[in-house]
């Protein structure tokens, strides 16, 4: 069933239900995923059932185009894992050899994660790999070149809402896109259920300086996940 | 007055954004010397430059992270750029190696090797003689357990074996390939309990070193299991200890959670004599009492305390059989 493919972004497009990235390192797959060439660019597919952003970008209401970085911006990734996310977001970000200029700061705790991470990072400029704990604003700073343009979270640990209003407080720059991927069951068991807890998340994410432009259930792909789609607020004066 | 820094530079800057004073990072800048420098600042400390103008403004308050939204803070250069990233990808590797360091891991990988050994063997073991006594009619499975995998695995055929084990040979032969599959079986079983010895000695000998007082308490394997599940001495330290006691009884507290009773103890505290040997209404007290104790026993080790002698574990051995003497009988439904 060949679709016309719609254009997301600079390096992400869409076919039908499935997505693809313009891989950065050609020829080269990060975790086996499919490649295929159309008109000497190739393609990586993105499967929306490992990659929560992916599955954010086919589940939203909205324009897809609006949750994902602008090529050459400023990236962070808090719980970056095996890096199979962050290679994507490095595909749009960065480009191949970067020579968008963009930079992905990609933060793991897990020495065996990073170390798919670091090997990652080796192929592809423009990213640059942290080990230490995301929660922490002071492990991260030395590395980071500015403030984010764009930063995802996606940590299992409990009250993530609080330590990402926290994170885009410190790092985000005031206008910027925040992606919050949010487990119903890494949070505390005392919350309620599913619902209850995604909206005492989204109450926190509220009261603070953050917009939630969009709660995008990930219903059929990621089973009891949401994304919370936020804007930082511009103050003015 | 405050004082923003970076790795490169530091500076102080006054409410209005105008700079007093600036340093910056010599300009026979390394790879490495900033790999080191970045892992300082990652730990929190300061950088040089930040604390050379920290002892010259000594009101300044100083910042790290406000170099994120200062807006006349310099850009990286390229070249900046690109020693940075030479410098996270070997910072990145040098905390994977650092992993190894870890005892924690070290233990987890261990104990866990010497967990998953025992029930393989046990599985293969019961097979194993199952199998043999198949075969041989006349051999006491019970008595002759220990012996039953050694004669098999060194036998030349069924009859040979049985002749090892002193028993009447078998009325029906196997074939000879699946005598070869059940002397090849046999000859795993014994080699398998051979790496079983080896990773426990291994294990019991790391925890005694790494948490004293807990395997003095609760046995070395014991000690290691309740350091595994909780990942990582720290963890098991800073726990308390109701939760200690139900450390690895997951599916009674996933039981609990939907209603059921609270577990009264783990497998871990239920391998101890203390608990699995008192008489049922006693073992939940008896395991909340040596929790207590465990919590405390961890905590020594971890915070650096002086490890229990004989006389303390006797003590809490006594104190143990005490609440078993207090509750003779079952208490009235």
């Amino acid at each position: 069933m060949a679709r016309k493919p719609v254009k997301l972004a600079w390096g992400v497009r869409r076919e039908g239900r499935s997505l693809w990235t313009r891989n950065a390192v050609r020829g080269v797959s990060v975790r086996g995923e499919r490649r295929k060439t159309d008109s000497r660019i190739e393609w990586r597919a993105w499967d929306p059932t490992r990659s929560k952003v992916a599955a954010a970008l086919l589940r939203t209401n909205g324009d897809p185009s609006r949750l994902l970085p602008e090529t050459g911006s400023t990236c962070l990734y808090l719980g970056a894992s095996f890096g199979s996310t962050v290679s994507h977001i490095h595909d749009q970000v960065c480009g191949s050899q970067n020579h968008h200029g963009g930079q992905v700061v990609a933060v793991e705790i897990a020495p065996r994660a990073m170390r798919d991470l670091s090997e990652l990072s080796c192929h592809r400029p423009g990213l640059v790999p942290v080990l230490g704990d995301a929660r922490q604003p002071q492990t991260i700073a030395p590395y980071i070149r500015s403030q984010a343009d764009w930063m995802h979270q996606d940590l299992s640990i409990a009250d993530q809402a609080k330590t990402f209003v926290r994170m885009a407080g410190a790092f985000l720059r005031p206008g910027g896109t925040g992606l919050l991927s949010l487990k119903a069951a890494s949070e505390r068991l005392s919350d309620g259920d599913d619902d209850s807890r995604f909206a005492k998340a989204a109450k926190i994410l509220q009261e603070s300086d953050l917009e939630v432009i969009e709660r995008i259930n990930l219903k059929g792909l990621e089973e009891q996940h949401v994304v919370f789609f936020v804007r930082k607020t511009i103050h003015s004066g | 007055m405050r004082i923003h820094y970076d790795w490169r530079l530091a500076r102080v800057v006054d409410s209005d954004g105008e700079v007093f004073d600036e340093l910056n990072w010599s300009p026979k800048r390394s790879v490495r010397a900033l790999a080191d420098r970045l892992s300082d600042l990652q730990s929190g400390r300061m950088s040089p430059e930040a604390r050379t103008l920290s002892k010259r403004f000594p009101d300044a308050e100083v910042n790290g992270m406000a170099a994120m939204s200062d807006l006349d803070w310099p850009e990286l250069e390229a070249e900046e750029q690109e020693m940075l990233s030479e410098a996270a990808a070997i910072l990145a590797k040098r905390g994977v190696a650092d992993a190894a360091a870890d005892l924690d891991r070290r233990l987890d990988m261990l104990s866990s090797a010497a967990i998953e050994l025992r029930s393989s063997w046990t599985t293969s073991e019961a097979r194993c003689i199952e199998w043999a006594g198949l075969f041989l009619s006349e051999a006491d499975l019970d008595g002759q357990r220990r012996e039953i995998p050694a004669a098999v695995a060194e036998a030349e055929s069924i009859d040979a074996a049985a002749a090892a084990l002193d028993v009447a040979t078998p009325a029906h032969q196997p074939e000879q390939a699946e005598w070869v599959a059940l002397n090849g079986h046999a000859v795993g079983v014994v080699a398998l309990a051979e790496r079983l010895g080896v990773a426990e000695a291994a294990t019991r000998e790391l925890a005694r070193q790494y948490v004293p007082t807990l395997s003095m308490l609760v046995g070395p394997l014991g000690a290691s299991r309740l350091v595994v599940l909780a990942g990582g001495r720290e963890r098991l330290a800073r726990m308390p200890s109701g939760s200690l006691q139900v450390l690895g009884a997951r599916g009674a507290m996933a039981a609990h959670r939907r209603g059921a009773p609270s577990p009264k103890h783990s497998p871990v505290l239920f391998s101890l004599p203390q608990v699995s040997r008192s008489p049922r209404w006693v073992r939940g007290k008896i395991a909340r009492y040596m929790a207590g104790k465990c919590s405390i026993a961890v905590r020594v080790d971890h915070f650096d305390g002086e490890p229990w002698g004989e006389e303390r574990i006797a003590e809490i051995n006594q104190e143990c059989e005490n609440i078993r003497e207090r509750f003779p009988k079952p208490p009235r439904r």
